[in-house]
C-alpha cells in the first residue's frame, strides 16, 4: 500500500456514520464488516500492527462497492478508490483469486468484437424469449448490427441539429443488452441530439475495478484516446457503473454524464400514458448515486415516460448486484436483493415496472422473479426505455 | 478461553483473530487504540443471557458495546477481554401508540426508531447527533442527551424501565412499560441510566413518547463575534418560547461546513447559531416574527428560517454531522463534555481558544449551546509526539476554570476510560468512594467494563 494510499485512512474520524448505510454491515452485524471496519483493518495492517490475515482477505472480499459510505462520510474518507487499491493489491499478491470464469470474462470485454461474437448465442437466447438462466433478462437485441452503425444509419435519416452526444457503448452493454443501446440512440436522436459513437473505444475498466484483476490501465488510456480529442457538448452513458469509471478515467478534462442526468436538462419529448394502471417503482443505481453523486434520475425524465411513479423503498440503497458481486457472493447478493425486493410482492400497479440506470442491477431486479422473491409478476426496465419511441421510429418522416 | 466462548456463543459469532479483533479496537476516539481479546456478536438476547451467565468462569473483563460511537473510550478493551457488540438485538418489539411507550431491544439504532414512530405520530426526543448509527442501549448507557434535549431533557427523562442482565446471568426488570419502580422499592433503573456498561447489559427498554409537535420552525443565524452570538443565546433562554434547541458552531466549525456537501452558503468567519420552536401551530407561528427579531436585535444580519420540512432537515445537517467534518482537518481528536453555567459561556470559550492558540492546536467548538455544554474538539496528530501532551495540557486548564465558574466534567458523552483522570479534579474523595461503592455493589471484581469512570476499577481475575 502507498503512502498516499495510507494517509488517506487518517481521513476517518471513527465517527460510525458509515455502518448505517453498509450492507454487509447492516447483514452480518459484524463491525469488520463494515467501511469503518474494513478501513481500520486496512489501516493497521499497512502501519504493521496486526499481520497479514486471511480474515483482511474475506472482509475485503466482502464489500459489496455499492459506495453508500463515501455519501455518508462527513469526513471526505474516498473509500472507493481505496478499496479499488486494496482489491486490486489483494488479486496482485495472490490473496484474492477470482474465479476461472471471471478472469475469462475479464480478458474477453477487452475484445469487443470477438466478445460480441461469444455473446451471439446469448442475444439469439433472449430474441427468442429463451432466458434460462435468472439473470438472463427478455429483449430484443439486434444480433449483428452494432450500436454504432445503427446510430450512424438513424443520424443519416434523421439529421438532428442539436447538441452533440458522444455515447459510450459499454462491453456488456453492447454484446448483451444492444436493445438498451439501440433505444439509447433513438431517444438522443427524437430530442435532437446528434449522437456520434466513437469508433475505437472500449470497455470502461469497471469489470478490472470490481474484480481487481490487471488490465484497467490500459482500456483507460484506449478511451482517454477515443473520447479524449472529441469536439462534443456530452459524453453520456447510459449505465451508471460505466459512466461513473469512464468519468474518472476522463476527468478532469472531459465531464461524462450519465443519459438520463444529460435529458433532464432538454426540453423532452413525452410518451403517451400506456396504461392508467401501470405503475413505475424507480431505483437509484449506487454508482448513479453514490458514485456520480448525482441526486438521483431528474423528475422531468421520469415524468416523460408518461407513466405515475415513485421511488422505490430505499431506492438509494444497493440491490447487491456490485457489478460481479453477486456471481462471487450469492449468499450476501440475494439476502440484501431479498431485503430490497420484499415489496414489489405488495406494490400497487398492473403492470408493475421496476425501472433502474444500470443494466446489471437491471440483471440482478430481473432475478428476484426468477429466484422466487418475488412471485407476483413484473418488468425490469432500464428508464431509457420507458422513453423509447420505438423501432418504429427509423422509418417515421423527419 | 476460545472453547469456552464458544460453547456460550453456538448461533452467534465469536471472533478470535487479529484481523477479528481490529475493528473493534476503538470507538469513536479513532485514535486509542485497545485490542480486545476476543470479540462475541450473541444471536439474541438469549445468548447474551447465557454468555453473562458464563462470563465469570471465562474470567476476562466484559465490554459492552452498541454501535461504539462512544467519544469518551466507552466500549473498548481499556483492560483486555470480551467485547459483546450488541448488533443483532435490534428488534422493536411493540410501539403502543395509546398508552405512549415503546419496547425496543438495545441494538435498536436511534433514526431507525425515529422512523418507526413517525407514522405513527409520536416521537422519542432524546437525539444527540450520532443518531444515525448510536443504539438505545449505548444512549442509555450513557444518558445520552442532544440538541433537543434543552427543552426536553436528556435521555432520563424517557425510560420507563431497563431490562438488565447480570454478570451471573440473572435477568432483573427495573420499571416497565408502566414507568416507576417496578417490583422494586426504589428506583434502580436510574442506577442503570448512565451506567456505562459498567454495572449491568441490557437487553430491552421500555421508552415514554411523546406526541409529535403540530408544527416546527427552525432558525439560522450568523454572527460576527462572540459577543453577538452569546447575547442572541441568553435571550432565546428568557424568550417566552422556550426553543426546544440551541445550537452553535464557530467559525471554524463553519468553514468546515462550507467545505463539505452539507454546504449551505454561511458567510465566512462567522458564528453560527441554531434554534426551533415547535407546538401547536397557531401559537408557534404566532412566535416566528419576534424570535427572528430577538436573532437581528442580538446583532445578526443573516436570519433565515423555515417550517418547510426538506429546508429544516438541511439546516439541522450541517449540525448533526458536525462531529465527523473534523476528519476534514485531522482524524484524530479530543473532545471535552463540560457544561458551564451559561453566564460563564464566552469566558470559558475564549480561554479554550487562548489556551489552543498558545499551544498551536486547532480548537473547533460544535455544542449545544441551550445546555451550556460546551464540546471543544482539540485536532491534533497522534503520530507527532507531544501534540496529545499538548492537548491534555489545554483540557486540564479548561477544565480547572470549568470547575471555578460552577461547572462539571461531562453532559452527556460520559467519562469513559477517556475522561476518568478528571474525575478527581470534580469530585473529592467521599464522593469518589461512593461513586465506586454502587458498580463495586453489582460486581464487586470489576468484571464488567474496568478502568471506565473510575480508574480505581481494575478487574482482578
Ligand atoms: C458524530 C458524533 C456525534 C455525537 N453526538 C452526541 C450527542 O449529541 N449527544 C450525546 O449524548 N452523545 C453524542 N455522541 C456520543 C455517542 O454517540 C453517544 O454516547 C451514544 O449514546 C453512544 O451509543 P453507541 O450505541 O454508539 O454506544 P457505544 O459507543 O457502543 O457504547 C457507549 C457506552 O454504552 C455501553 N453500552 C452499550 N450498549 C450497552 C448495553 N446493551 N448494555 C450496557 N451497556 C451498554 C458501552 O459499554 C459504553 O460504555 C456523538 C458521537 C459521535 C461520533
Ligand atoms: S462500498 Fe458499500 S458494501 Fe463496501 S463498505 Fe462501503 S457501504 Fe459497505
Ligand atoms: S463515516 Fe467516514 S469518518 Fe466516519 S467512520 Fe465512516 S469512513 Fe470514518
Amino acid at each position: 500500500m502507498s503512502v498516499e494510499a495510507t494517509d488517506h485512512y487518517s481521513n476517518c474520524t471513527h465517527c460510525g456514520f458509515c455502518l448505517a448505510v453498509c450492507p454487509t454491515y447492516i447483514l452480518t452485524g459484524d463491525e469488520n464488516n463494515s467501511p469503518r471496519g474494513r478501513l481500520r483493518l486496512w489501516s493497521e495492517e499497512a502501519a504493521g500492527k496486526i499481520p497479514r490475515d486471511e480474515w483482511t482477505d474475506f472482509y475485503t472480499s466482502e464489500c459489496v462497492g455499492c459506495l453508500a459510505c463515501e455519501t455518508a462520510c462527513p469526513a471526505h474518507v474516498p473509500y472507493g478508490e481505496l478499496f479499488e487499491h486494496t482489491r486490486h493489491d489483494h488479486v496482485a499478491t495472490h490473496r484474492s483469486h477470482p474465479s476461472p470464469a471471471i478472469r475469462l470474462a475479464a480478458h474477453a470485454v477487452t475484445h469487443q468484437s470477438l466478445f460480441n461474437l461469444a455473446m451471439l448465442p446469448a442475444r439469439m437466447m433472449r430474441n427468442l424469449g429463451l432466458t434460462p438462466h435468472p439473470f438472463l433478462l427478455p429483449g430484443k437485441p439486434a444480433l449483428l448490427k452494432s450500436t454504432a452503425g445503427y446510430a450512424r444509419e438513424l443520424m443519416r435519416a434523421k439529421k438532428p441539429t442539436g447538441p452533440r452526444v458522444a455515447l459510450l457503448t459499454g462491453c456488456l452493454m453492447e454484446a448483451m443488452f444492444r436493445d438498451i443501446n439501440f433505444a439509447t440512440v433513438r431517444v438522443l436522436i427524437e430530442n435532437n441530439c446528434q449522437v456520434i459513437t466513437p469508433e475505437n473505444q472500449t470497455c470502461c475498466g469497471t469489470f478490472q475495478e470490481h474484480t481487481g484483476l490487471e488490465g484497467v490501465e490500459a482500456l483507460r488510456e484506449q478511451n482517454r484516446r477515443a473520447f479524449g480529442p472529441l469536439d462534443v457538448d456530452a459524453i453520456v452513458s447510459n449505465s451508471s457503473g460505466c459512466g461513473y469509471s469512464l468519468a474518472k478515467t476522463l476527468a478532469p478534462n472531459k465531464p461524462v454524464r450519465d443519459v438520463l442526468t444529460f435529458l433532464g436538462d432538454l426540453d423532452l419529448k413525452k410518451r403517451e400514458p400506456r396504461s392508467t394502471t401501470a405503475r413505475l417503482y424507480v431505483d437509484l443505481p449506487c454508482h448513479l448515486v453514490h458514485g456520480q453523486k448525482a441526486p438521483g434520475i431528474p423528475a422531468n425524465v421520469l415524468d416523460a415516460t408518461g407513466i405515475p411513479w415513485a421511488l422505490a423503498p430505499n431506492a438509494k440503497d444497493c440491490c447487491g448486484s456490485g457489478g460481479v458481486y453477486n456471481l462471487d457472493k450469492p449468499e450476501n447478493a440475494r439476502a440484501i436483493l431479498s431485503a430490497k425486493s420484499a415489496f414489489l410482492n405488495e406494490a400497487e400497479g398492473d403492470p408493475v415496472i421496476l425501472g433502474t440506470a444500470n443494466h446489471v442491477c437491471m440483471m440482478q431486479w430481473h432475478s428476484a422473479g426468477a429466484t422466487g422473491l418475488v412471485t407476483r409478476p413484473y418488468e425490469v426496465k432500464h428508464v431509457i426505455q420507458l422513453l423509447d419511441p420505438g423501432e418504429g421510429f427509423a422509418l417515421t418522416p423527419v | 478461553m476460545l472453547r469456552q466462548l464458544q460453547s456460550l456463543i453456538t448461533r452467534g459469532r465469536v471472533l478470535t483473530s487479529p484481523a477479528q479483533l481490529a475493528g473493534y479496537s476503538a470507538d469513536g476516539l479513532g485514535y486509542k487504540r485497545f485490542m480486545p481479546d476476543a470479540v462475541v456478536i450473541p444471536a439474541d438476547a438469549d445468548e447474551l443471557v447465557a454468555f453473562m451467565r458464563g462470563a465469570k468462569s471465562v474470567g476476562v473483563p466484559v465490554i459492552l458495546r452498541g454501535a461504539g460511537t462512544s467519544l469518551s473510550g466507552g466500549p473498548v478493551a481499556a483492560q483486555g477481554g470480551v467485547v459483546v457488540h450488541t448488533s443483532s438485538l435490534k428488534r422493536i418489539r411493540e410501539i403502543n401508540v395509546e398508552g405512549f411507550w415503546c419496547e425496543v431491544e438495545c441494538g435498536v439504532a436511534l433514526n431507525d426508531l425515529d422512523a418507526a414512530l413517525k407514522p405513527h405520530g409520536v416521537f422519542y426526543p432524546p437525539d444527540p447527533s450520532s443518531g444515525p448509527v448510536c443504539t438505545l442501549g449505548g444512549n442509555i448507557a450513557s444518558n445520552a442527551g442532544g440538541a433537543h434535549c434543552f427543552r426536553y431533557g436528556v435521555t432520563s427523562n424517557y425510560v420507563l424501565g431497563v431490562e438488565a442482565v447480570m454478570l451471573d446471568g440473572s435477568v432483573h426488570r427495573f420499571g416497565g412499560p408502566a414507568g416507576g419502580h417496578g417490583p422494586w422499592r426504589e428506583d434502580w433503573k436510574r442506577f442503570m441510566i448512565g451506567s456505562e456498561g459498567t454495572l449491568a447489559a441490557f437487553t430491552r427498554f421500555w421508552l415514554r413518547l411523546l406526541p409529535l409537535p403540530e408544527k416546527v420552525w427552525t432558525f439560522r443565524a450568523t454572527y460576527p463575534d462572540l459577543r453577538s452570538i452569546e447575547a442572541a443565546i441568553h435571550a432565546l433562554v428568557a424568550h417566552p418560547a422556550y426553543p426546544a434547541a440551541i445550537e452553535m458552531i464557530d467559525p471554524r466549525g463553519v468553514a468546515m461546513v462550507e467545505g463539505s456537501q452539507m454546504a449551505c452558503g454561511l458567510p465566512k468567519g462567522s458564528f453560527m447559531l441554531l434554534t426551533e420552536i415547535d407546538g401547536p401551530a397557531a401559537l408557534v407561528d404566532a412566535r416566528v416574527q419576534s424570535i427572528a427579531k430577538l436573532l437581528r436585535d442580538a446583532g445578526s444580519d443573516d436570519v433565515v428560517f423555515s417550517d418547510d420540512e426538506p429546508t429544516r432537515m438541511k439546516l439541522w445537517k450541517a449540525r448533526k454531522a458536525a462531529g465527523g467534518l473534523m476528519g476534514q482537518l485531522s482524524a484524530d481528536f479530543v473532545v471535552q463534555d463540560a457544561v458551564i453555567p451559561k453566564r460563564a459561556l464566552a469566558e470559558v470559550l475564549q480561554l479554550v481558544y487562548d489556551e489552543a492558540d498558545a499551544a498551536g492546536i486547532p480548537a473547533v467548538n460544535i455544542f449545544h449551546a441551550g445546555d451550556g455544554n460546551l464540546h471543544p474538539n482539540f485536532l491534533f496528530n497522534s503520530r507527532k509526539p507531544g501534540d496529545l501532551e499538548k492537548v491534555e495540557h489545554i483540557s486540564k486548564a479548561l477544565m480547572k476554570r470549568v470547575i471555578e465558574v460552577g461547572g462539571t466534567l461531562s453532559g452527556e458523552h460520559g467519562i469513559g476510560n477517556d475522561k476518568a483522570a478528571y474525575m478527581p479534579l470534580v469530585f473529592g474523595p467521599d464522593s469518589m468512594r461512593l461513586q465506586l461503592a454502587v458498580p463495586a455493589a453489582f460486581n464487586p471484581a470489576h468484571q464488567l467494563n474496568p478502568l471506565k469512570v473510575l480508574e480505581a476499577r481494575r478487574f482482578v481475575a
